[in-house]
């Protein structure tokens, strides 16, 4: 079986069942072309009439577009009435789709989920073939509300009784994100409130200092970050009702009073017992050498050896019975010790003696009278004294004669976390509260250090103009300006530097070779955001895209299709570079007051940009 | 009853029953199969079988005092599956949204196919509303895709421009503005409609103006800082299309940037697809705009939705369990299509390792 329907066969059925016009969601602009090419083959063409048709609507959108006229899938569209949308194309071939499809004259769309709410025309099926989407560099899991954004555009108002949401399986498809998505609740959504250096800089341009605060206040982000402190006040308060019982006693602050005092009593050295065996233990051990009879709580035995394992508290033994088997037991089992050793030639493996003296134990246990003298063992009770330091340390404390001792020490586990809780809280509620504002400073410090603020947070003249730029990467764009990188540049260099600046997609390509002015100057442009990456994420700076970019403008003479044949980027990915850099471009313009020579080179690049598709288009 | 007549009454019974006349009977009677488990019984019970008849004939009695329960597997499962009546709207009593019963069949999912007779246009409730509150304050309307949220744009344009007011319009792409553009020029003269976008200018000083909520925020920065521009001051409504940006990661900074900043004289119309928690954003402008925000919400669609499966073969089956797409219950899934889907995985899986 295929991994996923043809897609000539998923129209097939959808045309069959009156599910069209459909719009089909694929994976990449690539399954897209693919899904189109695909038709190359099939045998199904349009009735002429519904031809006329698309044809007719075309030929009303070339009026206004010329540049749709020689798109190479007219034809094909033509002939079966199913199109690809997606965002490798120009826009004004998007909206010839569009156009075809709100007149009713296509059966499907094929389009990119990428592009899902760029796709501004509903139809009566949607059909999805996958469960994630591309963001930034690898796939995430399609999100409830994109998952009903995406099923949203079946249905028409007015044209269909009902929508469909058709499910069509491709690999790495997981349903069950599908139907979450189709039956769900959408997520909430949460503020990205970010402070940009524009940001910062055209706030202070209209409010003081004082009032930035109460300005960011405002924000959605503060909002949320407030609801999130409210909740922590709320905890914090039910924390406050149960600390009520651990209030002051003799001492106000009792916790700490403990939590020293504790401490200064832990640091005591370690007594001489390492493993904290009582005093009897360690008296009595030494006498447990291998031949010594012992009384154990079931009868006697005599000791082969002493050892210590891993798993116990308390020295080992091994005891011969009387009944000649071997048995451990802990020395702390030995009930009494008795007056009484036998010879014992050791060995070191079982039964840890010779055989020769084993034999004769076995004899030896058995022959012993009923009663046995005991041995008489001396035990010191005495403990070690303290050593000066502690007993001084711990004289300063009230505790160990306090009244209240027994209860601090009861309490002070319980008190000690929900105090510890609190604070937790308290930081946390002045962090929430507080971070914007600091977002906000740690940037006017920057701003300070490049000489765009000064020290009381005033505008200076440079930070007049640069507030003007109010676009990505516009530190890089100010630092550049204020170094006179741009000083007597040309139209086309000024625009490639822009256009790589611009540009924030790294899919490889081949691209035309970059002059050797531009070179330079992409090198200066690179060292220096290198510099500035402590403040500001660096652009990918690629060479390829200013040289295509400077193409353009250098060569009046070149044509659309000439400039989309240097490169492998698709045409709508070149349209939309190019709009891209005539927004920077219109920025550095709006400067014309204070660098007019660099205002004046952007527009001659603006005017040049503006030829061929990208003047016929918005 | 013999020991024969008895053992054969056991072996009628279904097996948990047994296990039940086990307990305290049979050590480890849970490992025994029927046939062992009876032969254990009556092994323990050989002295006393009248016991063991008196407590069988108890659990019998219980049994059959216990109310009849459907077995069909899938009532249970409903049963059993989560309810968050806080989260998920309760499953709309009516014709279509039934959850119990069979299965939908494929032509019962395909009826009703096809165009509704024109009906003239009656803008829903909903739309009504939003354009009431509008009078009064700001609005935020959170619906499902395709109801009608450019309806609404479009009238309350329409009053504000006839108090001679001027009314921004903004989307978050290009494209969308462009089309736009061209929408609402047809509606209200190419005159009356402007657009503002970081390459493209036209028609500047139109009462409707379309543009990007980017070209907006400079607008309202470069207002701020002295250079006023006129049409700020006649500003009466601003319509910020797609509100749910307010979450991009790149790009949602200058939405709130345009909220806060935003005249107060001017309404606020905040348009969005369903959203998770449209009351925290009302409740927001609430509370930094000086008239309180309504929020207009609902999740029915004006379209119903209805989910299909399409096998790579051609085959096409419902999706779930009942036509209409049963919110709050993703697990009620078609069997047809729940067989389908599990051999597609079986016959996609990569040889010798499981997916994912």
């Amino acid at each position: 079986m295929p991994p996923s329907i043809h897609p000539v066969d998923l129209i097939d059925a959808l045309r069959q069942k009156h599910l069209t016009p459909a719009i089909v969601f694929l994976t990449s602009r690539r399954a897209c072309d693919e899904a189109m090419e695909s038709f190359d083959h099939a045998s199904v063409v349009l009735p002429p009439a519904r031809q006329e048709a698309i044809d007719a609507v075309l030929q009303q959108v070339i009026a206004q577009y010329p540049s749709v006229a020689d798109h190479p899938l007219i034809p094909t569209v033509r002939r079966i009435g199913v199109a690809a949308h997606h965002a490798g194309h120009l826009p004004s071939w998007k909206i010839a789709v569009e156009e075809l499809m709100r007149q009713g004259c296509l059966d499907a769309v094929f389009a990119t989920t990428t592009l899902a709410a760029g796709v501004d025309f509903p139809a009566r099926t949607v059909v999805i073939t996958q469960s994630s989407i591309r963001k930034a560099r690898d796939f995430t899991d399609l999100t409830i509300g994109e998952v009903q954004q995406i099923a949203g555009r079946a249905g028409r108002r007015g044209k269909d009784q009902v929508g469909f949401a058709v499910v069509a399986p491709s690999p790495y498809i997981d349903l069950s994100v599908l139907t979450k998505g189709l039956t769900g609740h959408p997520e909430p959504i949460d503020s990205q409130f970010t402070i940009t250096y524009p940001m910062v800089l055209n706030l202070l341009k209209a409010h003081p200092l004082e009032q930035i605060q109460s300005i960011l206040a405002k924000s959605f982000a503060q909002f949320q970050l407030n609801r999130r402190a409210e909740l922590l006040e709320r905890k914090l308060d039910a924390l406050h009702v149960q600390m009520e019982p651990f209030g002051p006693r003799i001492c106000t602050d009792w916790i700490t009073q403990w939590q020293t005092f504790d401490q200064a009593r832990r640091q005591r050295p370690q007594r001489h017992q390492p493993r904290h065996e009582s005093p009897e233990l360690t008296a009595r051990f030494h006498f447990m050498t291998p031949g010594r009879v012992v009384g154990l709580a079931r009868g006697r035995g005599v000791v082969l050896r002493q050892y210590r394992s891993k798993g116990q508290r308390h020295p080992m033994i091994s005891v011969l019975r009387p009944n000649g088997s071997v048995t451990e037991c802990p020395a702390a089992a030995v009930v009494e010790i008795f007056d009484r050793v036998f010879d014992c030639e050791e060995t070191a493996s079982f039964p840890w003696c010779s055989a020769a003296s084993f034999d004769e134990l076995c004899y030896q246990l058995t022959e012993l009278p009923p009663r046995l003298p005991v041995l008489p063992i001396l035990v010191s009770h005495e403990s070690a004294p303290l050593p000066d330091t502690v007993v001084q340390s711990l004289g300063d404390f009230p505790c160990p004669t306090c009244p209240s001792r027994p209860a601090c020490q009861k309490d002070f586990a319980t008190a000690h976390r929900l105090r510890q809780e609190q604070h937790r809280h308290v930081k946390s509620i002045q962090a929430l509260r507080a971070s914007l504002w600091h977002r906000f400073q740690e940037r006017v410090d920057v701003l300070q250090k490049f000489g765009y603020l000064t020290p009381s947070a005033q505008l200076t003249a440079e930070g007049e103009w640069a507030r003007l730029i109010r676009i990505d990467h516009s530190l890089l764009i100010t630092e550049l300006i204020r170094a006179e990188a741009f000083s007597g540049v040309e139209p086309a260099v000024l625009t490639g530097v822009l256009a790589s600046i611009a540009h924030d997609d790294d899919r490889p390509g081949a691209f035309p070779r970059i002059s050797p002015g531009l070179s330079s100057l992409l090198g200066q442009v690179r060292k220096l955001a290198e510099s500035l990456s402590p403040y500001e994420e660096p652009p990918l700076l690629r060479a390829d895209i200013a040289a295509i970019a400077e193409r353009w403008v250098a060569d009046p003479n070149l044509t659309w299709i000439g400039l989309c044949r240097m490169t492998t980027m698709a045409e709508g990915d070149l349209y939309r570079l190019l709009a891209r850099t005539l927004e920077f471009l219109s920025q550095i313009h709006a400067l014309h007051a204070t660098h007019p020579g660099l205002a004046d080179t952007a527009s001659r690049a603006i005017a040049l940009i503006r030829r061929g598709v990208l003047e016929e288009l918005p | 009853m013999t020991t024969d007549e008895l053992e054969q009454l056991l072996a009628q019974q279904p097996v948990s029953l047994l296990h039940r006349l086990a307990r305290g009977r049979v050590h480890r009677h849970f490992r025994a199969g029927k046939r062992r488990l009876i032969e254990l019984l009556l092994q323990h019970s050989s002295q006393n079988l009248a016991g063991l008849e008196s407590d069988l004939q108890t659990l019998l009695a219980e049994r059959q005092a216990l109310p009849q329960r459907p077995k069909t597997p899938a009532r249970r499962k409903e049963e059993l599956a989560p309810v968050h009546p806080k989260r998920h709207p309760p499953p709309t009593t009516g014709g279509e949204s039934e959850t119990s019963g069979p299965a939908v069949s494929l032509a019962n999912w395909l009826e009703g196919i096809g165009v509704p007779p024109p009906q003239p246009f009656v803008p829903d409730p909903w739309q009504v509303e939003a354009l009431a509150a509008l009078a009064e304050g700001d609005v935020v309307v959170s619906v499902p895709t395709g109801s009608g949220k450019t309806y609404v744009a479009v009238e309350a344009a329409r009053r504000a421009m006839e108090d001679n007011r001027t009314v921004i319009y903004t989307s978050p792409l290009k494209a969308l503005s462009n089309t736009k553009f061209t929408e609402f020029s047809r509606l209200f003269g190419t005159e009356k409609v402007g657009i503002l976008t970081g390459d493209r200018q036209e028609n500047g000083q139109a009462p409707l103006l379309i543009m990007t909520t980017e070209i907006l925020r400079n607008l309202l920065y470069d207002a701020a800082s002295g250079e006023i521009d006129v049409r700020l001051d006649t500003l009466g409504l601003v319509i910020l299309d797609e509100s749910q940006y307010l979450a991009d990661p790149e790009r949602g900074v200058v939405w709130e940037e345009t909220i806060i900043f935003c005249p107060s004289q001017a309404r606020l119309l905040l348009l969005s697809a369903s959203i998770g928690n449209p009351q925290d954003i009302a409740d927001w402008l609430s509370s930094i705009r000086t008239t309180t925000c309504r929020l207009i919400r609902h999740n029915k669609r004006t379209v119903p939705l209805r989910a299909g499966y399409l096998h790579p073969n051609g085959k096409l089956v419902p999706l779930f369990k009942t036509a209409a797409i049963p919110y709050g219950h993703p697990n009620q899934l078609h069997p047809e299509a729940k067989r389908l889907f599990m051999q597609y995985e079986e016959d996609t899986m990569p040889s010798g390792r499981p997916r994912r």
